[in-house]
């Protein structure tokens, strides 16, 4: 390893962008996946390549370069049209994401990609041609040195190995909770078991719009275009996870002087503070992924039940391994004791489950006239938190990266250059034609 | 953008947050362009906050004078014996910052020029000498594996050559059109007065042949920079030169790229185009659309 020089993760995330050299603890740039063009170039659209753009052979200057990623995107907003090459997870416009990469690579971490090995991320169930597209862009446009492209969850597995907790393996339940939705992702072995995952459509923003929503009709110190602002930074600095709401709202009752807090926030234009007093939004926020029937009425499963169904629908031989390992990734599982609760409420519907197939088979025994008794045998339920969850992807992949064998996973430019970007269909850690 | 930054971006983002906030344990391994690696650690207490570059090209450097360089930019934080693995190493006190916010920003911005202070060795030394009328040796910085930087004051100019290879054919051919621009560039009247640019592809030109360590293969480009005092006289208009030049080869490689990445979304506005035509010249199948007839004589079509 002493001739290379670190490699580069990138975790496209739909709101976040996660990118830094490997072997580090914490990405170098955690930036908006946001671009922001003019208008007349490269025209967002909804499939790839959709640049319908009349006038684009007509570019004659260097109109193309004339963009801004993350931050600075959103800080023009007013003069250039953002857009977010990326939704749900899965990229919609590969000409923004090009020059997404472009920037990211050469004016953030200032890198020469000929030098470098890159693993990129891409969601479970993410389709081949879009492995290809990546390829594509990577090696033709960047000619890098090598790329990998893992799965975001089985780096979610990869980081839970520094809680320090669990053994180190690669089976377990993911679940990955970011801005946009939830995914609840059985991996055993490494191998995504596809056809079990399940999508929540609950998620970070959904929290931010309840609590805004239980804002506006309580507070009424709030500007109208702060309240989306005010809604996360309550959500962030002040939620947690509660054992049991009924008796939530009683302890506030009883005392509020320590429960309801108080927030003093500065309008961003005019700079006038106000306050803002926070009360029940601290838990009934995270709330809604255990009882989803207080916010929306089209979704209406609590998360437990949701992974539940996931690993009971996975291979038998497997359910076990998943139960015990279950894995927190993404910033809207930071709520204090999240994982707790989570585990708590799994953990009900298991002992229910082993009770009525224990009394099951206890009357079947009666009937066969015998005087044994059945005992269940215990099942363990462990929801693993750990403190690089945040940016659990991010950090697995920094640490699969800084391994040497990384190094011999990867698919090489020669490879690209010989067989095309069908090999990145292929992955070499699992010899399987995924 | 189309310039790139002549510092460090992650140098300076991390050193800003590290000034304005609490004492933290770091440890962060980053690179920059060329193959320089930086560290930036807090070995011994969380206010104790160590910098290392390696660079592959230091000890050239050195020779040309970049110790002395280092020496006026960075004075007492400079560490005289640097990490091992590594070139320079520059120690900050976090207890000992300067007391205004602008000092502190002038802090972050010498540190994250760390890499630009030390490469601009040669080409300092080549514009004092010029301004003095003095003439110096050829000066070689072989700043990647195969790519060199030359730089020579002559008589009444100063000769920047730098040596790039391209590692893929359509990069070699982007980069012809894009160096035979620049002299086509030169003619417009807003920049007329700048430097001269020279390209060779595989020919070294005159000053430097016969250098050890010249390549000979298709893939080298020689880029050819005739610098007047107009260019580097003031110190403001040397350390600006200082900066460009240093970067003109990833500056080349980046607009390289940029251009490839211009033509695979003119390539898949095309693809989309013909798809559309194609999508549209799909014959009717004949009989495809026809009445047929069930066993009680009902009609339908199969659409």
């Amino acid at each position: 390893m002493t001739n290379h020089l670190p490699a580069v993760v990138i975790d496209n995330g739909t709101g976040y962008t996660k990118f830094g050299y490997s072997g580090n603890n914490d990405p170098q740039f955690i930036i908006p996946t946001s671009i922001a063009v003019r208008d007349s170039v490269g025209q967002a659209g909804s499939a790839r390549g959709q640049t319908v753009t009349g006038n684009l052979a007509s570019k004659r200057g260097i109109e193309d370069l004339d963009f801004f990623i993350g931050d600075e995107a959103v800080a023009n907003a007013k003069t250039y049209s953002v857009h977010n090459p990326v939704r749900h997870g899965q990229v919609e416009n590969w000409d923004l994401m090009e020059k997404f990469h472009q920037a990211c690579l050469f004016q953030y971490l200032r890198c020469e990609p000929e030098d470098h090995h890159f693993l990129l991320t891409e969601p479970p169930l993410n389709a081949p041609e879009n492995r290809e597209y990546t390829a594509e862009i990577m090696f033709e446009s960047f000619g890098v040195k090598g790329l990998y492209i893992a799965v975001q969850a089985v780096l979610a597995l990869a980081a839970s190995w520094t809680s320090g907790k669990g053994d180190q393996t690669l089976t377990g339940t993911v679940i990955d909770s970011g801005d946009g939705v939830t995914h609840v992702i059985p991996v055993a072995e490494g191998y995504v078991i596809g056809s079990s995952i399940k999508h929540i459509p609950i998620a970070g923003r959904d929290i931010t719009y309840f609590v805004q929503q239980l804002l506006r009709e309580r507070e009424n110190s709030i500007p109208p275009e702060e309240t989306m602002e005010v809604a996360r930074r309550i959500k962030e600095m002040y939620s947690y996870v509660c054992p049991d709401i009924v008796r939530e709202f009683r302890k506030y009752d009883v005392d509020p002087a320590t429960w309801f807090k108080r927030h003093e926030f500065v309008h961003s234009v005019t700079k006038k503070p106000y306050h803002v007093d926070i009360g029940f939004e601290r838990f009934l926020g995270p709330e809604i992924f255990f009882n989803p029937e207080i916010a929306s009425s089209d979704f209406l499963t609590p998360l437990p039940e949701v992974v539940d169904g996931v690993i009971q629908s996975c291979p038998i031989d497997t359910r076990r391994g998943l139960y015990k390992n279950i894995v927190l990734s993404g910033g809207s599982t930071m709520y204090k004791d999240f994982g707790k609760r989570l585990q708590r409420d799994i953990k009900r519907f298991t002992d229910d489950r082993l009770r009525a197939s224990e009394t099951l088979a206890q009357h079947n025994l009666k009937m066969a006239n015998s005087q044994d008794q059945v005992k269940a045998g215990q099942l363990e339920v462990k929801v693993v938190s750990h403190k690089k969850q945040r940016y659990a992807v991010w950090f697995g992949g920094s640490l699969l990266a800084d391994t040497a064998e990384f190094y011999n996973c990867c698919h090489t430019k020669a490879q690209y250059e010989e067989y095309g970007p069908s090999i990145a269909r292929y992955n070499k850690v699992f010899g399987s034609m995924l | 953008m189309i310039l790139l930054e002549t510092s460090n971006k992650i140098l300076e983002e991390t050193l800003r947050e590290r000034f304005n906030s609490g004492p933290e344990h770091l440890l962060i391994k980053l690179a920059d362009f060329d193959g320089v690696t930086y560290q930036i650690a807090t070995p011994e207490s969380k206010t104790q906050l160590v910098i290392s570059m390696a660079m592959g090209c230091y000890d050239e450097c050195q020779r040309y004078g970049a110790d002395a360089i280092l020496q006026r930019e960075y004075g007492s934080l400079l560490v005289s014996t640097p990490e091992p693995g590594f070139a320079v190493t520059l120690k900050i006190d976090l207890e000992q910052l300067p007391a205004t916010p602008e000092a502190k920003e002038q802090l972050v911005q010498q540190v994250a020029h760390l890499k630009r202070n030390a490469l601009a060795a040669p080409f300092e030394s080549a514009f004092v000498a010029q301004c003095e009328g003095r003439t110096t040796d050829l000066m070689a910085v072989h700043y990647r594996d195969a790519e060199a930087i030359y730089c020579q004051a002559q008589a009444d100019r100063v000769t920047v050559i730098f040596s790039t290879v391209f590692k893929e054919e359509t990069d070699r051919i982007f980069g012809k059109v894009f160096l035979q621009e620049f002299v086509d560039a030169r003619r417009q009247p807003a920049i007329q007065n700048a430097p001269q640019v020279l390209y060779s592809a595989r020919e070294p030109p005159l000053e430097i042949r016969g250098q050890p360590g010249l390549v000979d293969d298709e893939n080298v480009g020689y880029v050819t920079f005739v610098l007047f005092p107009r260019h580097y006289a003031t110190p403001q208009a040397r350390n600006e030169a200082i900066g460009r030049l240093q970067l003109f080869r990833d500056y080349l490689h980046y607009h390289i790229k940029a251009s490839k990445a211009y033509m695979h979304s003119r390539m898949r506005a095309r693809v989309d185009q013909s798809l559309k035509v194609l999508n549209r010249a799909k014959p009717e199948q004949p009989g495809a659309n026809k009445e047929k007839k069930t066993a009680s004589g009902k009609t339908f079509r199969r659409m």
